[in-house]
């Protein structure tokens, strides 16, 4: 299996790997038929990411895509999150093999949950 | 700086330096087709009986009795399809563990009116003589069950099956492509009537391997065209890899046994290193009666392929359990068979130990296994 060489340094050195204590939002994303598993936690500051973080079990892509996740949400509004495409968690650890198009999936559903969070508890507040 | 360290022997071997040395002039000098009367063929007929001579002694059976394929799932088919198509009609019996050269060769048969039964296997990965000695009926016409299993590497009681299959009078076929050249095969001892065998596994060419077929058994030929290997498989044989092949077996008489007692102590150092070092892993397979260069882990909680991933970015070669080929990621049928729970299963790694295998390669594994475990467990969300 090829990897691109962005994805092999996302899972070498994940970044914003770890929980987060007191999010302002917190959303998972699940491929049931791989197993995979993958959790974002988000800081919110004026409506905007200011900070992700990642736990997530699976294959190395759907690590790295994790790592990868977090960058590409910070400094992203909540609403634009929301909406956030599988395209751009691919683009975003420089492409995937068919065989592992679906960490970009389980990423994309687990940020887009985090900011659906994010979005519910500032209007609670 | 990394290493390069290949524990993925049960996969496929490097073509042992002798091997290539004698395989070479088949390649170009001595090119002929074995069957052609001229003096080309006839030096190609030469280097494959001598290779048929090779093999038949390694495993003290007459050279009529080995028959030439073109790999291990070759052989099992040849020898249940063989024995199938001699019998017409009848009842299997294998193993839920098996390769799947024969868990789908009889898969196929079952679609054409034979009835199969697939064995259960204990925790360890073996079959109990007693649900053996159960299943067979009077229409059984086969016994197909694999030496050692590949994942895992847990030995059958073969004295134990081949005593069963004799007792009822039932041939008996054994897929003994992880264990021929690694572990001693008697097949009289066995009862064995039909024994698949491999080249790749055991420092020869891919692409050649054999099936035992003991005189007097009963079946027939499953690929038909000229008279090659006396009608039982036809096709020209591959001269320069089946060269090859009986020099790998006549390496593998010299070095087998001194071998098996060094990758026995290595494989066990690389278990009894990770048990100390790694919390909640878990070895499968037998604890002794197993192939001596095979160690398979659970690492509960983490996905085998990250691992995988990981320890192959340390230049480090092993195989996954669990395999995410179309989408969707299988737990190991094999392990599955034997009992696992799904958050164990998921988390297993093979390591297969081979000539190369040195003692430092087994600590340069245990420093590289250990933090990337622990790396891979600090990102789970999932908790034991």
């Amino acid at each position: 299996m090829e990897y691109s060489a962005t994805l092999i340094d996302h899972f070498r050195n994940p970044r914003n790997a770890g929980m987060m204590r007191e999010p302002d939002g917190v959303g998972e994303g699940e491929y049931e038929l791989c197993m995979d598993l993958a959790r974002f936690y988000l800081r919110v500051r004026d409506g905007r990411v200011e900070e992700a973080r990642f736990q997530a079990y699976g294959c190395g892509p759907t690590l790295a895509a994790c790592s990868a996740g977090t960058e590409v949400a910070a400094g992203t509004a909540l609403e634009e999150l929301a909406e956030i495409g599988e395209a751009t968690i691919e683009d975003a650890v420089g492409g995937l093999p068919a065989e592992r198009r679906h960490a970009a999936m389980v990423v994309a559903r687990a940020l887009q949950a985090a900011a659906r969070d994010a979005m519910t508890r500032r209007k609670v507040h | 700086m990394n290493r390069s360290v290949y524990l993925d022997h049960n996969a496929s071997t490097p073509v042992h330096p002798d091997v290539l040395q004698a395989m070479l002039p088949y390649f170009s000098e001595r090119f002929g087709n074995a069957s052609s009367v001229h003096g080309f063929g006839r030096e190609a007929r030469e280097g494959l009986e001598t290779a048929r001579e090779q093999i038949a002694g390694f495993l003290r059976v007459s050279k009529d009795e080995i028959v030439f394929t073109s790999g291990g799932t070759e052989s099992d088919n040849l020898g249940i399809k063989g024995i199938a198509a001699a019998k017409r009609a009848g009842h299997i019996v294998t193993s839920q563990i098996e390769h799947h050269a024969v868990l789908r060769t009889c898969e196929t048969l079952e679609t054409q009116g034979f009835t199969v039964t697939y064995l259960p296997v204990d925790e360890y990965g073996m079959v109990r003589p007693e649900d053996l000695e159960k299943a067979i009926r009077p229409d059984t016409i086969l016994v197909s069950l694999m030496h050692a299993n590949s994942e895992v590497g847990t030995l059958q009681p073969m004295n134990e099956i081949g005593r069963i299959t004799r007792g009822h009078g039932v041939p008996l076929h054994v897929d003994a492509v992880q264990t021929f050249g690694k572990v001693p095969i008697d097949v009289n001892a066995f009862g064995i009537d039909l024994l698949s065998f491999s080249g790749h596994k055991i420092y020869g060419p891919k692409g050649v391997a054999g099936l035992y077929i003991r005189k007097g058994t009963k079946m027939a030929a499953v690929q038909h065209g000229g008279d090659h290997e006396r009608r039982r498989r036809a096709g020209t044989e591959n001269v320069a890899g089946l060269v090859g092949f009986g020099k790998a077996v006549e390496v593998r008489g010299r070095e087998m046994a001194g071998e098996a007692v060094r990758l026995a102590g290595l494989r066990d150092k690389l278990w009894e290193g990770i048990r100390a070092r790694v919390e909640e892993v878990r070895l499968n397979g037998h604890p002794t009666l197993r192939l001596p260069g095979t160690c398979n882990m659970c690492f509960r909680n983490v996905e085998s392929e990250s691992i995988v991933l990981g320890l192959d970015l340390k230049g480090i070669a092993t195989s996954a359990g669990s395999a995410c080929t179309s989408g969707s990621v299988e737990p190991s049928y094999v392990l599955v068979a034997m009992g696992l729970p799904l958050d164990w299963a998921m988390g297993s790694v093979r390591c297969s130990l081979g000539r190369s295998t040195t003692a430092e390669d087994v600590d340069y594994v245990l420093e590289a296994v250990v933090p990337l475990a622990a790396k891979l467990r600090a990102l789970s969300p999932v908790k034991a």
